[in-house]
């Protein structure tokens, strides 16, 4: 593989930040610019927290430093610079938990590990239940996850309230808090500052990472398709806006784009793409310690260091590829947040933006090798994807660089649904951040 | 609010409709290998251009219909809808 | 109030009501109309926050809505625009971000190590011990901005109003006033919008030829029929000109929302005018020309002593000349078209008192005007899909696309005089009514049901209007010096700089590491500075860098607004004041409340197994089915045979989705012919409804069905217990009741208690001798007591849900979305004789097949060893000594009819035979065990009950 080019990051520091404030003298460049090359050990489409993430254990874990990292508009454009930021490993199935909860150890690690401070807080994640029926799914995911010891309970609407005094317990609601699956160990993170991080890392390790590069198409060889792409094909390059690559490994990491670019390879998914809105307030002196979710009522909130309360909800009702926002999300966005925290209806809404999202029929992603040799997915991420990506990477990295699926992500393959076999996250879908 | 162009009602708002999705054929049930029913029931065209898709009158006249849509723009194409359009000029 | 002038001729106060409010803990004075901006300032009170960061003493620098000093807390609202806000007499106002005091801030001491904390400081330090973080993030989250949240504040009344007006037109200036009075000169019904609390823009804070023009302009306004909205902000435009109004002045409302399906949006919002950057930009006393200007025309109030007026266009000269009027000294005019520049305003913290300019002159000043150009507020445009381009002669972005329904003028649209801009504006609002009369006749035309158009579709107006000349305009952006460039945020130019170096060096990136842009201005004073400098940083032109998307909502509106009234109404029965009136506990299943007990479940349960009980069941969804096709309809639904069905029977069956997985069970009864009543889930009732029709419409079109939802048409109520027969016999007198004449699963109609037109079948999910009785709703309540006063000797009382939820696990049944998950496939129910894999087509065939082949999870009747211990439901099943899940508990409950602890479970194959012995893991962490049952039911599994 290729030759390992090493550039001596800048540390972080404290200390580094005092003596440049003295001296007045700005830090290197996070990420170098260089110029496109004709070839590539990997091409890595995407340029969101999962590209970078893959590209950064190629080159820690496997030693794989002959890669390009392409973006269509700047790094972190997409979903990574979308999401809410949540963080959580509380899922249903025990594939899922073993998956999510190597993702959340990597994200407790982060900062030190890239020498930048992704602010993870680890701030407490509740579910609430409004029904009998979805204090049984709270408990179902707790006996799940308390099996593979992470720490996850359903506690009482008195511990609620103590968690978050701000939301109605009274038992008069139209959705009373019966409930709530409460997980310690989740959180929220700096979205931005994981993509910024792993960037850097990458780049310090000699990975390449190309902002404003659209890739327009994947060439490939011997397929059972038109121009031999398809099943039974091999992957020998990218066709980008800044000029041709040759490569025998592409990797699909893209979001909202899944279905276009594994189209260029022929390859079909089972996937169709929604916009998911997101909301933000007005700044105020802090009053939600933890993050809340309410899947009845489709709504998570969670508020920032600095103030602002930050809202998701479920994705849009019908396929679309436009990221504007609509109306109706933010009035039943409010209406749902009121009936929850009735004392904050003077709060305002400040901006309103919408990412899109992969969905797959089984809530689960599309994870490892396709029928085209040389082609890697990493897609299908819904509106969970943020909170896989440190895991995703390792894991697509290891994928790479031995040739074979790793145990965590053999649920995940893109084989699954013509056998049938869908992920059991399915069993209890509801909206889940 | 999308307006959703009803054969019967004429526009309506999208909250009025149910949306199902893209339009697949049925494969004959007695004779459908696994890979030709599952095809079926979970792959997707999922373009980023017009779409033939299917919604649900729900709160109009209770019909089904298919409709072509542009999935990057939302304009609807049979039946057109007035206005709605960008063009570029500078 | 030292600074209040004498009166001025266009001035909006009130001076014969003087109000009197409280800041920051002390009494001032105002007058009506004085916003708190300008009633501070008319005290002297030139401070008036804090700013985020460094915590610097900030004023004044627009004194309008948009002026990011201005965030004050009034009682218990937060984040209150006091540019804004007009004053109410007994407010109590106060600074917001400020600890311990106004005017002395411990946190200021943020200010020193100023140059240590570089926007995005926080991301290159604080990384180690990474333990230490959560100690450090409490102390940032302290100095959050913005104001407090009262969490006992009331929800208040909020309404929505739908409109459905021809144009809407965003922006009461000239320009909009003009569009308004020619659009509705031609018919076209008009929505006038003005954000401000008076129609008029920029003529209200103008000369006295602005002030004729204004009165003339209003006047024709207010006489052509148009609706307008003062106070009220076009927030945002979304799909099909879905336009979103937030109304401030409603009288009765906090807030309102209005909804208009603008058929044409006419956006005139002006121009905001731009800080400049440089050196000492936020101390207090440093103003922009619009912010002395309102003050002096609008409100009386003398802004300052001894001024330097740093012009560059003719905004910046007319705040000379009313400067000069009310005896402010003019130190120095800077004219920046001359070349002229200030460099740095000089002072300590809390004042300016000096400027110095770039031909090195320092000029004492307690006051810095500042008119450096314009950014064009294109935000409604921008969400229509508009993307701004920059003109470099007038230095600032204008719209560049063609939108049909979406239309831009005034300021935004271009300069020139007030003839021209009103001839633009006029000729706006003609093709904005032109093109509502062409979309109106569309959308009747496209309308199957609504009356016949009349003439042809009108020929698309073209867009004939004359463009606005663009004034040229000097680049002001940043002078010599760095300085402040988003002031909510604290982010200054040298920031942009650095951070631009480092690689963040795209306008989102930048905006993203610095924050700049990110605060409640949401960019309206900051975008196009931040823009500037980063194209200075990057040595582009500020076309190359390009703009920000500026997102809805164009202005911040509350969470109350957009909420509305709580409105999220439940479905009863006709029952339901009884089941009230008698002490009912009640329970949200779905849409619906219903009693879930009357005091005692276990009570109700063997009251109901010894003597009779009756339940209210009204929510189970029902379907009326009429057509010579059901049977074919229902042999595609279900998974078993209908084709045989005899008239007056009943049959159970189970419907899967395409994938194999259980969608719903229920019964159907073949009331005549041509005529069944089908019973699904009370949570599936409207998805099978739709399903059904689903089928019939695209796979089967030629299949004679209709299908009519009846679910609350009728009150269903199940009579169920040994006496059962017996109370019925009681109230229904033409039908046999008898074993022999009516059986189980079978359906007959009749009277009950002098009501026609009921149905009874003989099913039930108690497993004991039932008799379901669905009755005409309106006489639900009639038959309910008529059975509770008929029975009362035979012991008959009320059960709830959970008496009938214990009942029919005692029985084994199984409810679809409990037992079953979103992957159970019907043969993991072990009921596969229901499994007609020899029909032609069923819904899921082809995956049933395929299922019957695999081992799939069973659906078990478990009993734990020791009777008392009840799993709670969702407790895993283990295998022994391990930690690897083997099933889970489905349902559990207590019997009070066998007085054991009785389970249903889903198991892999393995642990499916009976007899195997199982662990389950409850919720605390004990194991116990318990084993597979023989059969599904715990109690009376040949079902000699029911069939009794």
């Amino acid at each position: 593989m290729g030759v390992l080019q090493k550039s001596k990051p800048a540390r972080y520091s404290a200390v580094g930040l005092v003596r440049r404030g003295l001296r007045g003298d700005t830090w290197p460049r996070v990420w170098r610019e260089v110029p496109l090359k004709k070839s590539y050990d990997v091409v890595i489409i995407g340029g969101g927290v999962h590209g970078l993430a893959t590209a950064y254990y190629l080159a820690t874990n496997h030693g794989i430093t002959d890669v390009a990292v392409l973006d269509k508009a700047y790094l972190g454009s997409g979903g990574s610079g979308r999401n809410t930021a949540i963080v959580r490993s509380n899922y249903l199935t025990p594939e899922g938990v073993a998956f999510y909860d190597r993702s959340l150890q990597l994200y407790k690690t982060m900062a030190a590990d890239l020498n930048m401070n992704v602010m993870f807080s680890e701030r407490g994640h509740m579910t609430l239940a409004h029904t009998d029926g979805a204090l049984r799914t709270m408990h179902w995911r707790a006996e799940v996850n308390k099996l593979q010891n992470i720490n996850s309970s359903v506690i009482d609407p008195a511990e609620v309230k103590k968690l978050a005094p701000s939301l109605d317990t009274s038992s008069h609601p139209r959705y009373p808090i019966l409930g709530a699956l409460y997980h310690p160990p989740g959180g929220t993170i700096r979205h931005d500052a994981v993509v910024w991080g792993y960037a850097r890392g990458a780049d310090a390790r000699g990975v390449e990472m190309h902002q404003k590069t659209e890739v327009l198409d994947i060439t490939v060889e011997g397929g059972s398709g038109p121009d031999g792409k398809g099943p039974g094909g091999t992957v020998t390059g990218v066709r980008t806006s800044k000029g041709d690559i040759s490569a025998p490994i592409v990797v699909n990491c893209t979001a909202g784009w899944a279905t276009l670019i594994s189209d260029m390879a022929g390859v079909r998914l089972p996937i169709s793409t929604r916009p998911l809105q997101a909301a933000v307030t007005e700044p105020v002196k802090v009053f939600l310690p933890t993050v809340v979710v309410s899947g009845s009522l489709h709504v998570y909130v969670s508020q920032t260091d600095r103030g602002e309360l930050v809202f998701g909800a479920s994705v849009d009702p019908f396929n679309n590829y436009s990221v504007r926002g609509s109306l109706d999300f933010t009035e039943e966005l409010a209406s749902h947040v009121l009936e929850l925290m009735p004392g904050i209806s003077r709060m305002r809404l400040l901006r309103q933006w919408a990412g899109l999202c992969d969905m797959t029929p089984d809530y689960s992603p599309v994870m490892g090798f396709t029928p085209v040799q040389g082609f890697l997915c990493d897609v299908g991420w819904g509106t969970y994807g943020f909170k896989a990506g440190p895991v995703s990477g390792e894991q697509m990295a290891y994928c790479i660089a031995t040739n074979e699926t790793p145990e965590l992500i053999s649920a995940f393959n893109l084989s699954r649904f013509a056998a049938g076999e869908l992920v059991g996250e399915k069993g209890a879908a509801a909206v889940g951040h | 609010m999308l307006l959703v162009p009803c054969p019967n009602c004429g526009p309506r708002n999208s909250a009025d409709l149910r949306y199902f999705g893209e339009s697949h054929e049925r494969p004959n049930p007695a004779s459908a290998s696994p890979h030709e029913w599952r095809s079926y029931l979970y792959l997707e065209d999922n373009p980023a251009d017009w779409l033939k898709e299917s919604w649900f009158c729900r709160s109009g006249c209770r019909r089904y219909f298919t409709l072509e849509r542009h999935t990057g723009t939302n304009e609807f194409r049979s039946p057109p809808m007035p206005g709605n359009k960008v063009g570029g000029k500078a | 109030m030292t600074r209040r002038l004498p009166a001025q001729a266009g001035e909006v106060i009130n001076r014969s009501t003087p109000l009197s409010f409280k800041w920051d803990g002390g009494n001032l004075s105002a007058f009506e109309g004085d916003t708190i901006a300008s009633a501070l300032l008319a005290n002297d009170k030139r401070i008036v926050s804090r700013s985020m960061k460094y915590h610097r003493p900030r004023g004044y620098l627009t004194a309008d809505f948009w002026d990011p000093n201005g965030f004050v807390q009034v009682g218990d609202d937060p984040n209150v625009r006091s540019g804004h806000r007009l004053v109410e007499n007994g407010m109590t106002i106060d600074p917001q971000n400020v600890w311990p005091s106004l005017d002395y801030d411990m946190k200021a001491a943020n200010g020193l190590v100023g140059r240590f904390l570089t926007a995005g400081f926080y991301y290159k330090t604080f990384i180690k011990p990474q333990a230490m973080w959560p100690v450090y993030e409490k102390v940032l989250a302290r100095f959050a901005p913005g104001g407090t949240v009262d969490l006992d504040t009331p929800h208040g009344y909020h309404d929505k109003r739908y409109a459905h007006p021809d144009v809407v037109v965003a922006g009461g200036g000239p320009a909009g006033m003009a569009a308004a009075i020619s659009a509705a000169s031609l018919g076209a019904r008009v929505m006038l919008v003005e954000h401000e609390h008076a129609l008029g823009g920029h003529l209200r804070w103008g000369n006295a030829e602005d002030r004729r023009l204004l009165d003339e302009l209003r006047g024709k306004v207010e006489g052509a029929g148009v609706e307008i909205l003062t106070n009220s902000t076009v927030t945002g435009r979304y799909e099909d000109n879905w336009t979103a109004i937030v109304q401030r002045s409603h009288p009765i409302a906090v807030e309102r929302l209005i909804k208009a399906r603008a058929k044409v949006l006419v956006v005139a919002p002006g121009l905001i005018e731009r800080p400049y950057v440089f050196t000492g930009n936020d101390k207090p006393g440093v103003m922009l020309s619009g912010a002395v200007r309102r003050l002096i025309n609008m409100y009386a109030v003398k802004p300052g002593e001894r001024a330097v007026v740093f012009t560059g266009n003719a905004d910046g000269d007319a705040a000379i000349v009313d400067l000069e009027r009310v005896g402010v000294t003019v130190a120095r005019v800077v004219d920046a078209r001359q070349g002229e520049n200030i460099v740095v305003a000089k002072g300590g913290a809390k004042a300016l008192d000096s400027v110095e300019l770039s031909d090195g002159s320092v000029i004492e000043a307690d006051l810095l005007v500042t008119a450096v150009g314009w950014t064009a507020p294109t935000s409604l445009l921008n969400m229509a899909g508009d993307r701004p381009v920059y003109h470099a002669g007038s230095a600032r972005f204008y719209p560049s696309a063609e939108i049909h329904n979406v239309l831009a003028t005034g300021g935004i649209a271009g300069d020139g005089d007030a003839d021209q801009l009103l001839a633009h504006a006029e000729a706006t609002g003609r093709l904005a009514a032109n093109r509502a009369a062409a979309v109106a006749h569309r959308v009747q035309d496209l309308t199957a049901r609504a009356l016949p158009v009349q003439g042809p579709e009108p020929t698309w107006p073209e867009d004939d209007r004359q463009s606005l000349p663009r004034d040229s305009h000097p680049a002001l952006f940043r002078s010599t010096t760095h300085g402040i460039v988003d002031y909510s945020e604290d982010v200054d130019s040298k920031d942009l700089v650095a951070a631009a170096k480092e690689g963040y060096d795209s306008v989102e990136l930048l905006k993203r590491y610095t924050t700049a842009t990110m605060g409640p201005s949401q960019g309206k004073l900051e975008t196009v500075n931040t823009v500037a400098v980063l194209a200075e940083a990057r040595g582009e032109t500020i076309q190359e860098v390009g703009t920000t998307v500026w997102r809805p909502p164009y202005a911040p509106i509350t969470l109350g607004a957009l909420g509305g009234r709580v409105f999220e109404p439940v479905r009863v029965s006709s029952i339901q004041s009884w089941h009230e009136a008698n002490g009912a506990t009640p329970i949200l299943a779905g849409a619906w409340v219903r009693p879930d007990h009357y005091g005692d479940p276990a009570a109700e349960v063997t009251n109901t197994r010894t003597n009779v009980g009756i339940i209210d069941v009204t929510p189970l969804g029902k379907l009326d089915l009429q057509g010579p096709d059901v049977p074919k309809l229902l042999n595609h639904l279900y998974t078993n045979k209908w084709s045989q069905l005899p008239v007056g029977s009943v049959r159970y069956g189970i419907m899967c989705a395409e994938d194999g997985v259980v969608l719903d069970d229920g019964v159907t009864g073949r009331l005549s012919d041509n005529r069944y009543l089908m019973t699904t889930t009370s949570s599936g009732a409207a998805t099978i409804w739709e399903w059904a029709e689903n089928w019939l419409q695209t796979e089967h079109p030629d299949w004679q069905v209709h299908v009519t939802p009846v679910t609350s048409g009728f009150t269903s109520i199940n009579v169920a217990g040994p006496k059962s027969r017996a109370l019925v016999s009681r109230l229904v007198d033409n039908v046999d009741l008898g074993p022999d004449a009516f059986d189980y699963m079978q359906v007959r109609s009749g009277t009950v208690a002098g009501v026609p037109n009921c149905f009874m079948w003989r099913i039930g999910f108690t497993g004991e001798l039932s008799f379901e009785l669905h009755v005409p709703s309106g006489h639900g309540l009639h038959v309910w007591t008529a059975l509770l006063e008929m029975g009362n000797d035979l012991g008959v009382k009320p059960f709830g849900l959970e008496a009938q939820r214990i009942m029919r696990l005692e029985k084994g049944h199984f409810i679809v979305g409990q037992d079953t998950d979103g992957l159970t496939k019907a043969p993991s129910l072990g009921m596969n004789g229901l499994i007609k894999l020899d029909k032609d087509d069923f819904a899921g065939k082809p995956e049933l097949a395929w299922a019957m082949e695999q081992s799939l999870p069973s659906l078990v009747a478990i009993q734990t060893t020791d009777p008392a211990e009840v799993p709670t439901e969702a407790s895993q099943i283990v295998r022994a000594g391990t930690n690897e899940i083997l099933g889970r508990i489905t349902s559990s409950r207590m019997s009070p009819t066998l007085d054991r602890s009785i389970c249903l479970g889903q198991v892999l194959p393995e642990a499916a035979p009976a007899g195997t012995e199982l662990t389950i893991v409850m919720i605390d962490g004990r194991r116990i065990t318990a084993r597979v049952m023989e059969h599904q039911a715990h109690f009376d599994p040949e079902g000699q009950r029911l069939r009794g």
